[in-house]
């Protein structure tokens, strides 16, 4: 894992913001991670990024707190949260992985419409993270490939974005590019 | 001997796919006096994996019917071996990911069926056999025409300085990409559409926009200008 001690600080900060329930703040911490997470396509960067964004998903969603099982999982979410921190404190990279892979073990023993809401949280956090990714400047497949994501998901989701109107995208002149077309197909 | 291909990337077929436009593509491939390729990189991306998900099971059937059709071929058709595309393939995506560099760290930008279409078409510019790719994804387009302008996007995007190999700049002269928006534009002034209506080209352009195809609204409205 690159920049330990930021993802220390970011998972901290989230900690907090749940427990505070200041929700607002865990998708600015989820985009800090992202910059990283490109750089180095650092798996475990990778993985903070989408839980800490889905993290933020599921917590400002109020009527979870209604299912019977909400108490154990956001109880096994800030534990995890808080064993991973003193995991990477102690550079123990794997205990780091079996605590974030706790979380969702958690979610996949809960019941009813609570785990498909969440895991359906988890899904799309990919995807969105691997839009972000692609934004960044790495291609579509390399950034499929680094979250486990179709093509078919990301291209559906950037293309929503304004990730093709930034002036570094155009790389030649409208008519020259058609010309290219019309010379092929003459 | 084949005169001309047309080179299909992953997301040009998928923005085809998921707009409903492979019926176009087909009528394409009719007036077009050469061979529309697929590499088996490519044909993993939009074929091989989506047909086991549920959800993109349909597109992949699509696909795969184009193929089994013969509107879109394997390079074997016109005389490519697999392992002659996959050779020069590691070679350049070698080049392409340590190209750019950014705080110490190889980024690495590009996939095998992204550096599959670039190898291919490297192998027909040698066999001077005219070709085009067909890429909608933003990356490739940007290393191989302006390698500049994804160093600068990367350093905006990432807050770091990065550094260019530029002694890598050659290998990735001499492609020619169009995207999903050209093609649909020639499918267009051919009269392939069977819709019709003054807004047809624009909402074709912007369909296929949001659904991946790397273009500007400002290039949908140069292209719509066109005469």
């Amino acid at each position: 894992m690159k920049e330990v001690d930021n993802i220390i600080r970011i998972l901290g900060e989230t900690r907090k913001a749940i427990e505070t329930e200041n929700y607002s703040k865990i998708k600015n911490l989820s985009n800090q991670t992202i910059n990283v997470a490109s750089l180095t396509q650092d798996p475990d960067n990778i993985n903070v990024a989408v839980v800490v964004y889905s993290l933020d998903k599921v917590f400002e969603r109020e009527h979870y707190r209604n299912y019977s099982d909400w108490k154990k999982i956001s109880k096994t979410i800030l534990s995890s949260l808080e064993y991973s921190i003193e995991d990477l404190e102690k550079n123990d990279l794997n205990e780091f992985r079996k605590d974030f892979e706790n979380i969702r073990l958690c979610i996949k023993k809960i019941s009813g419409k609570l785990k498909e809401y969440i895991q359906e949280v988890f899904r799309k956090a990919k995807i969105n993270k691997a839009s972000r990714i692609y934004e960044h400047g790495i291609s579509m497949e390399q950034t499929a490939k680094l979250l486990g994501i179709t093509m078919f998901e990301l291209a559906d989701y950037a293309g929503k974005t304004g990730i093709s109107d930034v002036p570094e995208s155009k790389t030649l002149d409208a008519k020259s590019r058609i010309k290219l077309a019309e010379e092929i197909f003459r | 001997m084949t005169q001309k291909v047309l080179i299909f990337d992953s997301g040009s077929l998928i923005s085809l796919s998921i707009n409903g436009l492979l019926e176009e593509l087909k009528k394409l491939k009719k007036i077009f006096n050469g061979e529309f390729i697929i590499t088996k990189e490519v044909k993993k991306e939009v074929v091989d994996n989506p047909i086991k998900i549920k959800m993109y099971e349909l597109e992949a059937l699509k696909i795969q019917n184009l193929i089994d059709e013969g509107c879109l071929n394997m390079p074997d058709k016109i005389g490519i071996t697999d392992k002659e595309i996959t050779n020069l393939m590691f070679k350049l995506m070698n080049f392409a990911n340590t190209m750019f560099i950014g705080n110490r760290n190889e980024i690495q930008l590009i996939q095998q069926g992204e550096t599959s279409c670039l190898a291919l078409s490297k192998i027909l510019n040698e066999k001077k056999i005219k070709n085009v790719l067909v890429v909608d994804e933003r990356t490739t387009r940007m290393l191989v025409e302006k390698p500049e302008n994804l160093k600068e996007l990367l350093e905006k995007k990432m807050h770091t300085n990065v550094k260019l190999k530029e002694s890598n700049f050659k290998e990735f002269n001499g492609f020619k990409i169009i995207r999903s928006t050209e093609l649909i534009y020639i499918a267009y002034k051919k009269g392939l559409i069977n819709l019709r209506g003054k807004e047809v080209l624009d909402a074709l352009l912007y369909a296929l926009k949001f659904k991946g195809c790397a273009i500007s609204s400002e290039e949908i409205e140069e292209i719509k200008n066109i005469k």
